[in-house]
């Protein structure tokens, strides 16, 4: 589904007290499924970025005698048809996968809220090009765009990174020019206009920090997002390529041994699983922290 | 949405239909990983379930026995070659029907084949009537019609060729050489073969129903001359995902599970006691190889094309990819084929393989790119890697690069791919089949294997006229040897089995001769 | 009402055509040739030379380009180079499937995300908050192909209540609009939850508690009807949406519908195909919009005047 997690964000008011954060922090702290989200996430960075420390074997060796054992005391999630370690494949699949969630999700982010505030703020035909050029894109069938990309830059993850902000920026130009339009109103824009300040400025100094709360559940709910998009495109054989393994790949690729070694295709399964769980338990948490009208 | 309905409900009746078993007509059930497109042969190079099962050629290729196969009359009951082997007497079976219930006749037999010729028809596969006089012309728009094609009375044709061509006749009984009827096929125009109401022949089943993407539906034809078929029905699935396959196969609402589809099921099924004796296998006359592009460095260096012939354990791919369903093959062509020979052994030697490379003047390895499709089964990837992995040991810094496969073919169209592995089964039983297709002139550009070698060239189309099987044949071989061992243009791997599981209820299964999975239903039976 | 609906259609003429245009040029970059992959392992370069030339392909672009525009004005999308047949039968064809599987999955997701966005709203911040969201959430978690094979594993082969794959009847469409809605129910889930407890910070919500009406009937007689407008006017977009993003589902539960057609169409460079298909997913998408909004407009009488204002 592509309708944008957006939809659902209320427009917050203009940050103005110091003590938001705090705020904000006591109040994710309160939903405590968010902090167990969070948790998972820190653990599953740490997991990645120490991939190569904490793994139990090389994730890349190829033993064709040890094809798809069962798990034991030195596979603890057995192996797959080439005898590479299921478990080690995961870890190093974490990098894959959260790099994936993470770094289209930012390109994204930023092309979206450019052209956001740039559509939001000028408004006139500007607003016009961009918001029809937004219309474009979310009318494209998503995969599809995502696919044509892909065929036509080839099939690796710097390409992934592109096909998937093409797809994601549009969305985020929305919710950001229509908090544009609210935040243009505020009294304190049109001082600083009063004032000489350039729209330059204003832009970057007064409108975009006040997007800011919203940016970050925008990203925390992107990210899973992202780590799906990919797998699907795994699932068409234009995402990442083997012998790199993303868990979208690892499970595509080991499905066809569901039946003699099932964990192979399982168990990177529940990874994605947990994994995009987790990161929308964090989104929501902050969306409800960061959200003034979810306040009592 | 009222359309809907009635669709849903009509489907509802034939899922009935399709699910119950006290149903007392002999139905198979088959499936098919992607939609055939078409029943017209002439539009189509590799959907042949159809075309096999609808039309009937003037020769037939019939297997004979695992491998092997004997040329035996079709719609024609006997011919006769000249002595300069240019032309073919075709005299046709009297009383044979159509579907529709026209009468097959000599005019039939020369329309199909003008038909293919004719550029209206923008037909793909013509390429089986290369050697018939006028064919050029005739599709160059030159010629209204074919010179060499000629009806002598109302059952007897004769086709005569620009040049002898000792494949003619196994060409004949290849699929694409399907006989159509005029009247029926010029109606039809450019729907024929699309849907039931517009296709027509006279092979053993009608073409009943035809949903696009979903399934096809063939009756008996309880006509046909050969007596009517053992089953009443062949349902085509169209089933694009392995697993799921695999999981109608098991949940039994398809009768044959084709394990191409999933190679790796191999040692389940192999394993497993409800399905071990359900295994049909067949040698398939077919070669696994990897192609090598000269024209891209460092294969430009016969001794880096040598080394990589040596840095392949293919032993080991055999026997741990394919569980071992096959046998190591060092020629052109594979076993079963006419003219098949063992040939000099390629061994399996990296320390060989690293000296050849340093000779090369690549002391300290050198990088090869291997090209992928992204779409094909995982087997060519697992491949892929395997090498990757195993050429190591000999220097060989292997990589990947995947593309999708209209990149593919266009690529490998423009001679500019990297080298990639592939199989290729018999059209017909003849090394033309091979030798030709990958080593002629224009074979080995279309196919980026770019081995420029004139003398090759020069002997295929020599081969090709030659009447004399056992000159022939040597002429093959050494060909074979040339190019394998002095070039190294190619590095064959192995022929594989065919295999298929098959449903208790299914009778007759024989796996064809050259291992397809497109094959005549005509002989099988459905018994509880 | 009727202006505005005039006016955005207008508006989206110039996306529709930006569109295509941007995927004639897109696909003239992507390599690839439609007819080499017609012939596959069997390609000659004469005949797909010669075949090439008889379709017309080898034409520059622009005239390409301008002949799909004119025959897509009349109506008549072209022909499929892969499937040699007309490209508007094919998709009117495919459409009703696609249609019903994408309502059902709909319908799925209203029946897991809603009663779930209600249940959290009302125990906010509890267990059941968090249980509910959830197990909405827990569908889009999951890849489609991952989570169809499972349901097929279990459902279809172990318990054998339900066919693996097909489209013969409803009994067939039951694994795909579960696997396909409950992606989507985290959605309408979240929808449901942060529109109520918006709707429950309002005065009259509060006078009815003041009255000392049960939650129970505060809820149900009040908070909901409101509360539930951004969910329905949500539905037309969704359906728009589970039209396009029906593809993995359709192709692994064999269903003959649009999204395989589209899929195959990029995968074989068929042009006119792909061309008819991605117009025909964006006129839904917009279609879909826009009886969002008018829905909206119907339901809530204060964006109606609103929108009339937009209008002149």
């Amino acid at each position: 589904m592509s309708v944008s997690p957006a939809m659902t964000t209320e427009t917050p008011d203009v940050i103005e007290e110091p003590s938001l954060l705090r705020d904000t922090a006591r109040a994710f702290a309160r939903n405590r499924m968010a902090l167990v989200g969070l948790c998972f996430v820190l653990i599953l960075v740490c997991v990645a970025v120490f991939a190569p420390l904490v793994s139990p074997h090389d994730p890349y060796r190829v033993a064709l005698d040890e094809q798809l054992l069962p798990a034991s005391t030195t596979y603890w999630l057995g192996t797959d048809n080439f005898g590479r370690d299921v478990l080690t494949r995961i870890l190093y699949g974490a990098r894959i996968s959260l790099v994936v969630g993470i770094v289209p999700s930012l390109i994204s982010l930023l092309i979206g809220t450019f052209m956001g505030v740039l559509s939001g703020y000028i408004g006139g035909k500007v607003d016009f090009v961009i918001m029809r050029l937004a219309d474009m894109m979310i009318a494209f069938p998503s995969l599809l765009l995502a696919m044509v990309v892909m065929y036509t830059l080839g099939a690796n993850l710097f390409n992934i990174f592109i096909a998937l902000a093409l797809v994601g920026w549009a969305g985020v130009a929305r919710v950001v020019r229509s908090q544009t339009l609210a935040l243009k109103e505020k009294e304190f824009i049109e001082a600083a206009r009063a004032n000489g300040t350039s729209r330059a400025t204003i832009m970057f100094r007064h409108i975009f920090p006040n997007v800011v709360p919203t940016l970050i559940v925008l990203f925390s709910l992107s990210i899973p997002d992202a780590i799906m998009w990919e797998s699907s495109l795994s699932f068409l054989g234009v995402g990442v390529q083997p012998p790199e393994a993303s868990w979208g790949l690892l499970i595509s690729r080991g499905k066809e041994y569901l039946f003699q070694a099932p964990l192979v295709a399982i168990a990177p399964g529940v990874a994605i699983l947990l994994t995009v769980l987790a990161f929308n338990f964090v989104g929501d948490g902050l969306r409800d922290a960061l959200d003034p009208s979810m306040k009592d | 949405m009222k359309n809907k309905v009635k669709l849903l409900l009509a489907s509802g009746l034939a899922s009935l239909v399709l699910l119950s078993p006290a149903l007392a007509d002999q139905m198979l059930r088959i499936s098919y990983s992607e939609d055939p497109k078409t029943a017209d042969v002439q539009m189509t190079t590799d959907f042949y379930t159809l075309p096999l099962n609808v039309f009937d050629r003037l020769i037939e290729a019939e297997t004979t026995g695992p491998g092997t196969s004997a040329l035996v009359p079709g719609l024609a009951e006997s011919w006769e070659i000249s002595q300069d082997g240019l032309v073919y007497t075709f005299h046709l079976r009297q009383g044979v029907q159509f579907h529709d219930g026209a009468e097959l006749t000599a005019d039939d037999v020369a329309y199909t084949f003008d038909r293919m010729l004719n550029p209206a028809t923008k037909a793909l596969g013509t390429d089986i009537l290369d050697f018939v006089a006028g064919a050029q012309e005739r599709l160059d728009g030159a010629a209204d019609t074919v010179t060499g094609l000629k009806v002598l009375d109302k059952y007897t044709i004769q086709i005569t060729l620009s040049q002898p061509y000792a494949a003619f006749l196994a060409l004949m009984a290849s699929p694409q050489a399907s006989i159509y009827n005029r009247a029926f096929t010029e109606a039809a125009g450019d729907q024929f073969g699309l849907t039931p109401e517009t296709t027509n022949g006279t092979g053993p089943f009608i073409l009943q129903s035809y949903e696009l993407n979903d399934s096809q539906m063939l009756v008996a034809n309880k006509n046909y001359f050969r007596g009517a078929p053992k089953l009443d029905r062949i349902l085509i699935r169209v089933v694009s995902d392995s697993e799921t396959l695999r999981l109608l196969f098991e949940t039994d609402e398809i009768d044959v599970f084709d394990m191409d589809y999933a190679t790796s099921q191999t040692p389940y099924f192999y394993g497993n006691d409800q399905w071990k004796d359900q295994i049909r296998t067949g040698p398939r006359v077919g070669m696994y190889y990897y192609h090598i592009n000269q024209a891209i460095k460092p294969f430009d260096d016969v001794r880096v094309r040598k080394a990589f012939q040596m840095a392949i354990n293919r032993e080991q791919i055999l026997e741990k990819n394919f569980y071992g369903k096959g046998q190591l093959e060092n020629g052109v062509m594979p076993r079963g084929l006419t003219c098949y020979e063992p040939a000099t052994p390629i061994e399996y030697n990296p320390v060989k393989a690293k000296e050849l490379l340093a000779e090369a003047g690549y002391p300290d390895g050198v990088e090869i790119t291997l090209a992928q499709v992204s779409s094909w089964s995982s087997k060519w990837s697992d491949m892929n890697q395997i090498i990757q992995a195993q050429a190591a040991d000999a220097g060989f810094k292997v990589k990947i690069n995947t593309m999708d496969e209209a990149a593919y073919f266009a690529q490998r169209k423009a001679g500019a791919i990297d080298a990639y592995t592939q199989s290729w089964s018999a059209d017909f039983n003849d090394p033309d089949n091979f030798f030709y297709t990958f080593f002629s002139d224009s074979g080995t550009k279309v196919r980026a294997f770019n081995n420029e070698d004139p003398e090759a060239f020069a002997a295929i189309d020599k081969a090709r006229s030659m009447t004399d099987p056992e000159a022939r044949c040597a002429l093959y071989r050494d060909l074979g040897e040339r190019i394998v061992q002095t070039d190294a243009a190619w590095v064959p791997l192995f022929s594989l089995d065919h295999s298929y599981v098959v449903q208790p209820r299914v009778k007759n299964f024989v796996v064809p001769w050259n291992g397809w999975s497109d094959m005549n239903y005509y002989k099988m039976e459905i018994a509880e | 009402m009727l202006m505005f609906a005039i006016r955005r259609i207008l508006v989206s003429i110039p996306v529709l055509i930006g569109i295509t245009a941007i995927l004639f040029v897109m696909l003239n970059v992507i390599p690839g040739d439609p007819v080499a992959l017609l012939m596959k392992e069997h390609a000659s370069p004469e005949v797909i030379a010669r075949v090439t030339a008889q379709m017309h392909l080898d034409d520059p672009l622009w005239t390409r380009y301008f002949r799909f525009l004119s025959g897509a004005l009349q109506g008549d999308l072209g022909t499929s180079i892969k499937l040699n047949r007309s490209v508007t039968d094919l998709i009117l064809k495919a459409f009703p499937n696609t249609l019903y599987l994408a309502a059902c999955a709909a319908v799925v997701s209203w029946v897991i995300g809603i009663p779930a966005g209600i249940l959290s709203a009302v125990r906010r911040d509890s267990f059941a908050d968090r249980f509910f969201m959830g197990f909405s959430l827990l569908g889009v978690s999951m890849p489609i192909f991952w989570s169809a094979l499972l349901m097929q594993y279990v459902f279809a082969l172990k318990l054998k209540l339900l066919p693996v794959s097909g489209f013969y009847g409803f009994e067939y469409v039951i694994m795909p609009a579960i696997v396909l809605g409950w992606s989507s129910a985290g959605v309408i889930a979240r929808l449901t939850r942060s529109s109520l407890l918006e709707v429950m910070r309002h005065d009259y919500i509060r006078t009815a508690r003041a009255k000392g009406l049960r939650e129970v009937r505060v809820i149900s007689r009040h908070a909901l009807k409101n509360a539930l407008i951004p969910v329905v006017t949500i539905m037309a977009i969704q359906i728009a949406s589970l039209l396009s993003g029906a593809v993995i589902t359709e192709a692994i539960f064999g269903i003959p519908g649009v999204g395989r057609i589209s899929i195959n169409a990029i995968q074989a460079r068929d042009m006119p195909l792909l061309q008819g298909s991605v117009l025909f997913a964006t006129v839904l998408v917009i279609l879909g919009n826009l009886v969002a909004d008018i829905l909206y407009s119907i339901l809530d009488p204060r964006i109606r005047s609103q929108m009339r204002k937009g209008a002149q």
